[in-house]
């Protein structure tokens, strides 16, 4: 038969029981429209913890902690992180930069009274931390000393706002007592003061004692607060951690394999996304194989259908073959009036489940104005073609026992068949 | 000589297992029938007539002997040449007219074609000539089940010529129509073979027969007398 008689063919026959076709394909349009809302929401939950987990930070990022790999907690052995390591992960592959990172003792600003301590960060300018969250100002740039990025927080303390505390000279007092939360702790070493200009104020969001400062400065507050040369910091002490960026994150995984056979611990956003995305595999699994309950039932509904279809055409398969019809057309006939199940059920469905995930999103949202402006419910382009395919395929499996039933009758016994 | 027999049948055999026992539907059929030849196979229910009409509509195989139709050797066929040869090279009418009801007449006699890969417009057109040519064209476009006996008998001979079979095979074809309606058939049958048109007619009645050339008969799945 040609594909369009075919199609033209199988369409009349399932239109013609017009009820039980209807109920058959509402079958797969529910189980679809299951199958569709249960992923669509897992989908949901899956790029909202994506989303937070991005405005974390960035993907590409491997931070190298001075410890030794598969450190926890108590159990963790301290490494020294020197410029040698940097050397060397400065040649691995798909490295695009290795920025270094002092943390000088806890301190305070003198002008912003005892609320105002700060965790003096030494860093290199361009560092993946200090990027596009500027509140005014500028970032740390090549060749600075004795300036200061500070967060918001701490621009309001010593100004009436962030913008007028740009251009201002502060003293950064390293070491000695300062406040956390309620209480006071000693602190380390001689308090010793440093006047910098603040050049920048960002968002205290990222954090609100981060005191970002040239590197080298770092060093020396470092030093003098423990009566050492920066050099001898920078070899003995070491470096507080390293930001290294990849080229792109797929290549994550290969940084943290060298930074690990350096002897290094390693975190990054990217281990911890493929660790939830992992989760989230096993959890949009399990919502599956629930929807997929409704599509076998749904099957077996096709089936019995597509049973009662042949039965109830004997005569018809009988009369088609004596006058030619093969095997093969009894077969497709049969097979292509399943696929409509499949298809109307599974557009059906499709519609169902859009529906409903922005209906109950509505609902959500009303019952709550609070909540979070994201969508509940995402069905993107791969959902929506899966799950026809999906539904097309359930019908078309449904349908191939009753169809290879209709193509092996005898036509003979067929004809006679009352 | 070269010209290949319409039917030959040389020691056609068909047994059906019943229970224990085997029954001998065909027990050693040999006939031939020419092109052009008008035949009729006649004996009483139970001879094998209608076995040997299915045999050859490949409708049914046999379990021993051969079958030429058209010179084609039927035992080589698969089942999707067989249906082929149903839609080409035979064209079969029922005592029980078999139209699909569903189906408008015109549709009904364009059914064949379409199993052959014959474009829709195509087959309409064929088939509407075809209805004119046995004087069904008022009936083109009523379904089935507004259609007399006589009426549906000649849509059905008007779906089993569509394809331009090269026998025409009807089996008890006058036996659900009355005496009046039947004996037009048969004048269309007649004519039909006056156009050149091969036919393989079984019946059981002696008179429908008489219309024949020639006259085979069968008893106990045998020819008794050709």
């Amino acid at each position: 038969m040609r594909p369009g008689d075919l199609l033209r063919m199988s369409l009349g026959n399932y239109g013609r029981a017009r009820l039980r076709s209807a109920l058959t394909t509402a079958g797969v349009a529910i189980g679809t429209a299951l199958v569709v809302l249960l992923i669509a929401l897992a989908t949901g939950a899956e790029d909202n913890v994506r989303r937070s987990i991005f405005s974390i930070g960035d993907l590409r990022l491997v931070t190298v902690q001075p410890f030794q790999p598969g450190a926890n907690g108590l159990s963790a052995v301290p490494r020294t992180i020197t410029d040698d390591t940097v050397a060397k992960l400065k040649g691995v592959a798909h490295v695009d930069g290795v920025y270094r990172q002092f943390d000088a003792p806890l301190g305070m600003v003198v002008e912003g009274g005892d609320d105002a301590t700060i965790r003096p960060q030494g860093i290199e300018p361009g560092a993946p931390i200090d990027r596009g969250d500027l509140l005014a100002g500028r970032h740390i740039e090549t060749g600075d000393r004795a300036v200061a990025v500070i967060p918001g927080n701490i621009a309001r303390l010593v100004a009436p706002n962030v913008g007028a505390a740009v251009g201002r000279t502060v003293t950064m007092r390293v070491g000695g007592a300062v406040k956390l939360g309620s209480t006071r702790i000693g602190g380390s070493g001689t308090p010793r003061d440093y006047a910098v200009k603040i050049v920048g104020v960002f968002d205290e969001q990222s954090s609100q004692t981060s005191f970002r400062i040239p590197l080298d400065d770092a060093l020396l507050a470092g030093a003098e607060n423990r009566g050492l040369t920066p050099d001898a910091m920078r070899t003995t002490t070491g470096y507080s951690g390293l930001a290294v960026e990849a080229d792109d994150s797929t290549n994550v995984a290969d940084i943290v394999k060298a930074v690990q056979e350096l002897g290094f611990s390693s975190f990054s956003l990217k281990q911890v996304v493929e660790q939830i995305d992992q989760g989230f595999g096993v959890f949009k699994g399990i919502l599956a194989g629930i929807g997929g309950v409704a599509l076998l039932v749904a099957a077996i509904g096709i089936a019995n259908t597509m049973v009662m279809s042949v039965l109830e055409r004997t005569r018809e398969i009988g009369i088609m073959k004596a006058v030619g019809a093969s095997p093969r057309d009894i077969r497709a006939l049969f097979l292509v009036e399943a696929a409509y199940v499949g298809v109307f059920g599974g557009i059906l469905g499709l519609a169902l489940g859009l529906a409903g995930g922005q209906l109950i999103d509505r609902i959500i949202r009303q019952l709550n104005p609070q909540t979070n402006p994201a969508a509940i419910f995402v069905v993107g382009p791969d959902l929506a073609l899966g799950a026809l395919a999906l539904a097309l395929g359930v019908a078309l499996l449904a349908g191939f026992l009753p169809a290879r039933r209709a193509m092996r009758m005898s036509a003979l016994s067929a004809l006679r068949y009352e | 000589m070269n010209v290949p027999l319409a039917v030959e049948a040389i020691a056609l055999e068909r047994t059906y297992a019943s229970g224990h026992t085997t029954v001998a539907a065909l027990a050693g059929v040999t006939v031939a029938i020419r092109r052009g030849e008008f035949v009729a196979v006649m004996g009483p229910s139970g001879s094998g007539k209608s076995t040997l009409l299915n045999v050859v509509a490949g409708l049914e195989r046999p379990t021993g002997g051969t079958v030429r139709v058209d010179g084609e050797d039927l035992a080589k066929l698969d089942e999707e040449a067989l249906a082929r040869h149903r839609s080409k090279r035979v064209g079969m009418v029922f005592q029980s007219f078999n139209l699909l009801p569903r189906l408008k007449v015109v549709d009904n006699v364009a059914l064949p074609l379409a199993f052959s890969r014959v474009p829709q417009a195509e087959r309409l057109r064929r088939a509407r000539a075809m209805l004119e040519r046995l004087g069904m064209t008022a009936r083109a476009e009523h379904r089935s089940n507004e259609l007399s006996g006589g009426e549906l008998q000649r849509a059905a001979v008007a779906r089993a010529l569509i394809g331009d079979p090269a026998i025409l095979l009807a089996d008890e074809p006058t036996g659900n129509l009355d005496s009046a309606n039947g004996a037009a058939l048969i004048a269309l049958f007649e004519e039909l073979h006056r156009q050149g048109q091969t036919v393989l007619l079984v019946t059981h009645d002696a008179q429908i027969a008489a219309h024949a050339e020639r006259t085979i008969r069968m008893r106990d799945g045998r020819v008794v007398d050709a």
